[in-house]
């Protein structure tokens, strides 16, 4: 497992956010590597520097120093246009709130991400392909009869899977969960998750997630707990006990 | 592609961008209307004050005239270059005169332009037999209508007899040769608004016709000065017909009789104080034609003039107003623009979390920059599209508008008496159309750059944390 080039890996981040003269340093040098088909799930308290790290690895945002490789490839120094288009194709995002925009029905929020891919030519001419793409992935959300309701007319839950689609149609290679269930009941969260679970498993997807959620940490393949802006321990999920215990220092 | 989703969208569900949609369409509006009467107003103006002048006048410098008209036109003819791009030429004598005539008795006296002229002459110049009775519209003559002489019949049953002899104050040495006696007398036409004065009953809702204190077939005396040593003449005109330029400078000051008499009258010979030329195509030849006859009559103190030198101030004056009134309703459009400018930063800001989201699907800086222009271009399209669609049927029906207006409000808008107007003129030129809803789209387009910028240039972080 250890020769595998890793699907993504982070070296040495460090991230400060300033604002006037306060400095918040969130990441302090922290080294993460990401296997290829991998579920992998990152804990911590709050402003531990979770979302932040997964802002980094998904390209939203730049680290102050050190280097992010995408299949050995660096790419926190990309040029933005080279990094919107990693954003579009190879990572999925998924977010607490959902994250949908309020105009659009549940369907073209799905598509938008292909929308965004698509030239105007390009979407007349592919856009039965990609609406039964959408619909067939919405389908499989559990949302084949809400395909037209906006995400106000959608419960919680159901907006969350809507997000799930749409990180899914541009076929990404890694899924970037920010507390997908923070925003839901157990049941919601528990489908999502389960979802999260199924798409790793059958699909092979890589998804890294956060999460303050213990229940539902057991369903990674691993568990890295973030403490002061680094990786404290790394564990198989089986021991994340152990893992999520100050005084355990992680190695596989 | 989802940018215009998005913008639509955002159109649908954005009432507040319906706020820049009515700015926008009213300025627009506002703008096709004034301009178009403005032009209208502009270009009647230009036609009734080209009416009473020819293309081209060579006038003396003063009311001595100049001599040998007939010999001046021969020599205009005679040079090529003039010859070919001259339609007509005429010559006239203009002279101020002091009119009176009676109604119920009361005399009345008004200062009047008397203008000698040929007829058919002077009809070919343009500008003139239209203004006139149907009678005289083809081949306008001083001949009275038979309805006119029976008037005059009926107020001169003597009239068989009366020579009406040309009667200097003094010992004025008699013209040579003596007028002969006219079988009828001799006729003038009389500036409408000298013998019709309006009914001061007439409003808006019951417009009564003008009242007519000079008929025609009625007589009026017209005292002017002789040529040379400046002695009173007078001689009675008969009214033959109107003159009605809806101008009312020129309505209210023109009577215009033959030419041959007023020289006599004023024993002038056959001088003339104009020569009226109208040209063949007057806009490409214009200055060609007037440097020539300039040069051709230089030393003789001839002024060589186009209409336009002569009305220069009126002519400018509208130009001018035209001009103000456009920047100041460019000004509303321009609030409109600010107006957009406030309703875009709101949304932007109502609409950060989404950017955010935005660009972590992969959306660029420019693809949201794109989505906020288009939505600017889109809102000024609307407005400015509904916006001429409202203007062009304001001006359309502007008439009847004001018709209603004026019923409503008891208030006359366009007071008939200002302008001599029948009714408002207006004139939709393509170009303006044209003109205006660029600037507008534009306008809407420049106003949306800097909440667009701001949009673009969010970070996505942060976007996506804006609560």
């Amino acid at each position: 497992m250890q020769e595998a080039v890793p699907v993504l890996s982070a070296v040495a981040l460090q991230k400060t956010y300033r604002k006037y003269a306060i400095k918040a340093e969130v990441l302090r040098g922290l080294d993460l590597d990401v296997q290829q088909g991998e579920f992998l799930s990152v804990v911590g308290a709050s402003g531990s520097g979770k979302s932040t790290l997964l802002h980094l690895l998904g390209v939203l945002d730049r680290p102050d120093k050190g280097e992010i490789f995408f299949d050995g490839q660096r790419i926190d120094n990309l040029p933005s246009h080279r990094r919107d288009l990693l954003r579009n194709q190879t990572f999925g995002f998924i977010f607490q709130f959902y994250h949908l925009l309020p105009e659009l029905t549940a369907l073209e929020n799905v598509l938008m991400p292909q929308m965004i891919a698509c030239s105007v030519l390009g979407w007349i001419r592919h856009r039965r392909e990609i609406k039964h793409r959408a619909v067939e992935l919405l389908d499989r959300v559990g949302l084949g009869r809400r395909l037209h309701h906006r995400p106000r007319e959608l419960s919680g839950g159901e907006m969350q899977r809507a997000a799930v689609a749409r990180a899914l149609i541009n076929r990404p290679r890694v899924l970037l969960a920010d507390e997908p269930t923070g925003n839901l009941d157990a049941e919601a969260g528990g489908e999502v998750v389960r979802l999260l679970r199924d798409l790793n498993r059958q699909d092979g997807l890589t998804i890294i997630m956060v999460t303050h959620n213990m229940d539902i940490v057991a369903s990674a393949d691993r568990v890295v707990r973030l403490v002061q802006g680094r990786v404290e321990g790394a564990a198989e999920s089986h021991s994340y006990d152990a893992a999520l215990a100050p005084e355990s220092v992680g190695g596989a | 592609m989802y940018k215009l989703l998005l913008c639509w969208r955002y159109l649908l569900t954005r009432y507040l961008a319906l706020v820049c949609i009515v700015s926008v369409l009213l300025g627009v509006a506002t703008l096709i209307v004034v301009n178009s009467v403005m032009a209208g107003f502009s270009t009647k103006l230009r036609d009734r004050l080209h009416g009473a002048l020819s293309d081209i006048v060579v006038q003396s410098w003063d009311y001595t005239g100049f001599d040998d008209p007939t010999g001046k036109m021969e020599q205009i003819r005679d040079d090529p270059e003039l010859n070919s791009r001259i339609e007509a030429m005429t010559p006239t004598v203009e002279i101020f005169a002091m009119l009176q005539f009676k109604i119920q008795g009361t005399p009345i006296v008004r200062a009047v332009r008397l203008i000698g002229i040929d007829p058919e002459g002077r009809a070919r110049i343009g500008g003139f037999a239209e203004n006139l009775g149907p009678a005289n519209q083809e081949h306008p003559s001083f001949d009275l209508s038979p309805e006119a002489l029976n008037r005059y019949m009926d107020l001169h049953p003597d009239m068989g007899q009366r020579s009406p002899p040309i009667r200097a104050n003094d010992k004025l040495p008699p013209p040579d040769p003596p007028p002969s006696p006219p079988a009828v007398p001799m006729s003038a036409f009389v500036g409408y608004a000298i013998a019709n004065v309006r009914n001061p009953k007439s409003t808006p809702q019951k417009p009564l016709p003008d009242i007519c204190v000079l008929n025609p077939g009625e007589e009026a005396k017209l005292t002017t000065i002789t040529d040379g040593e400046i002695k009173p003449v007078e001689y009675r005109y008969v009214v033959a017909d109107y003159y009605h330029s809806e101008m009312s400078e020129q309505d209210s000051q023109y009577i215009f009789v033959p030419l041959k008499h007023l020289q006599l009258l004023r024993n002038m010979g056959d001088r003339a104080t104009e020569i009226q030329i109208r040209l063949k195509n007057y806009d490409k030849d214009k200055e060609l034609v007037t440097k020539r006859l300039q040069a051709l009559f230089k030393v003789e103190g001839i002024q060589v003039n186009t209409w336009e030198d002569l009305q220069g101030p009126l002519l400018s004056a509208i130009g001018v107003e035209r001009g103000i009134l456009n920047v100041l309703l460019f000004m509303i459009v321009g609030v409109a623009g600010f107006g957009i400018l406030a309703i875009f930063s709101m949304i932007v800001v109502e609409k950060t979390r989404d950017i955010g989201i935005l660009k972590s699907l992969g959306a660029s800086h420019w693809g949201i920059l794109k989505i906020f222009l288009s939505y600017g271009l889109l809102l000024g399209l609307v407005g400015a599209g509904v916006g001429t669609i409202l203007g062009v049927t304001i001006t359309i029906y502007i008439n009847q508008i004001e018709h209603g207006l004026a019923l409503l409000t008891g208030q006359d808008i366009f007071p008939r008496t200002i302008y001599y107007f029948k009714e408002i003129p207006t004139d939709l030129q393509p170009l303006t159309l044209i003109l205006i809803n660029v600037g507008a789209v534009s306008i809407a387009v420049l106003f949306s750059i800097l909440p667009a910028l701001r949009a673009a240039l969010l970070h996505p972080v942060r976007a996506l944390r804006y609560e």
